[in-house]
């Protein structure tokens, strides 16, 4: 008689053998065995980790907007911040190098293109996110700075790391 | 002899691995939740012509690490001025915090502050300096650029 997958899965399965305990330490040769108590439910199991998924899901969906921040970078720490609601274009500072979206930028090319990028955008007030490590100078914000005047960017807001 | 085409899949090991990788992916996730401190502009000339401007806080850091708070625009003759001493760590912000906790409480109106650092002065000095005029509750926070 031709037995399918499933049944041979299931009458050989280690789950189906640790899910028995047998009465009184019999072996199992030695008699009618007797279920006392399932052991690991599978069932179980697959709830729990569907409740860890769903946890760090939810977990990591803030409401807020993601980022990626280069490890070089210590962000300065601030008490008073907000939480970043809106998706928003990125200035990053690094060593004196200008980065827009991930782009590399020259300083002296900054303005045209904060510019720019207002223009595609098309919002007049479009917000800027700015990430700088915390022990660079202020000299090197300066140029975003005039360069956001010179777009016509008026909200900047400034990458810190919530100290609550 | 016909040869046993079923096979069993393991689902323990499965399991382990899972568990294991889960593991893995909790104790090497960085959770930080980013925040911003929101700073607004003044572009060109936004000045109406004629229009009274508000109390304002002038906040100047020195590289010498000491803070000189001017007031203007308060209703008064004179413009008011404040220095901030360094500490030894660097700016007294202890000193600077109940300074500011006292103008705020002499001048309830005072809601806008410009920082005005020095070339060399720390953007991390900055970023606090802007959180302690927040945490007094003054909101209207700008940057003035070097050489202005």
């Amino acid at each position: 008689m031709k037995q399918s997958a499933l049944n041979q899965t299931q009458r050989f399965s280690p789950i189906t053998q640790t899910q028995i305990l047998r009465n009184g330490g019999e072996s199992p040769k030695a008699g009618a065995k007797k279920d006392l108590a399932p052991i690991l439910s599978l069932t179980s199991l697959i709830d729990a980790f569907s409740i860890i998924v769903i946890y760090l899901l939810i977990g990591t969906q803030s409401g807020g907007m993601e980022t990626d921040i280069p490890s070089r970078i210590n962000l300065p720490t601030a008490e008073a911040s907000s939480i970043i609601e809106e998706k928003t274009s990125i200035v990053r500072i690094e060593k004196g190098r200008y980065f827009i979206d991930e782009q590399q930028v020259s300083a002296s090319q900054l303005g045209r293109k904060l510019y720019e990028l207002k223009k595609a955008s098309g919002k007049e007030d479009l917000p800027l996110l700015v990430q700088g490590d915390r022990e660079m100078n202020y000299a090197d914000l300066d140029p975003i700075l005039k360069a956001g005047a010179e777009a016509g960017i008026q909200k900047l807001k400034f990458a810190v790391v919530p100290n609550k | 002899m016909k040869k046993e085409l079923n096979f069993e899949i393991n689902i323990l090991p499965v399991l382990d691995i899972l568990s294991v990788m889960i593991c893995f992916l909790l104790l090497t996730a960085v959770w930080i939740q980013l925040g911003s401190l929101d700073v607004r502009q003044a572009i060109g000339d936004n000045s109406a012509s004629g229009a009274k401007n508000p109390p304002a806080l002038w906040a100047t850091i020195n590289t010498d690490n000491s803070v000189q708070i001017s007031l203007r625009d308060i209703g008064q003759k004179m413009n008011l001025e404040y220095r901030v001493a360094a500490s030894r760590q660097g700016i007294d912000w202890d000193a600077l915090n109940m300074r500011l906790q006292n103008l705020k409480s002499q001048l309830p109106d005072l809601k806008t502050a410009i920082i005005r650092p020095e070339a060399r002065a720390n953007y991390g000095d900055v970023i606090k300096m802007m959180d302690q005029l927040k945490q007094t509750q003054i909101s209207d926070i700008g940057l003035s650029p070097l050489g202005t």
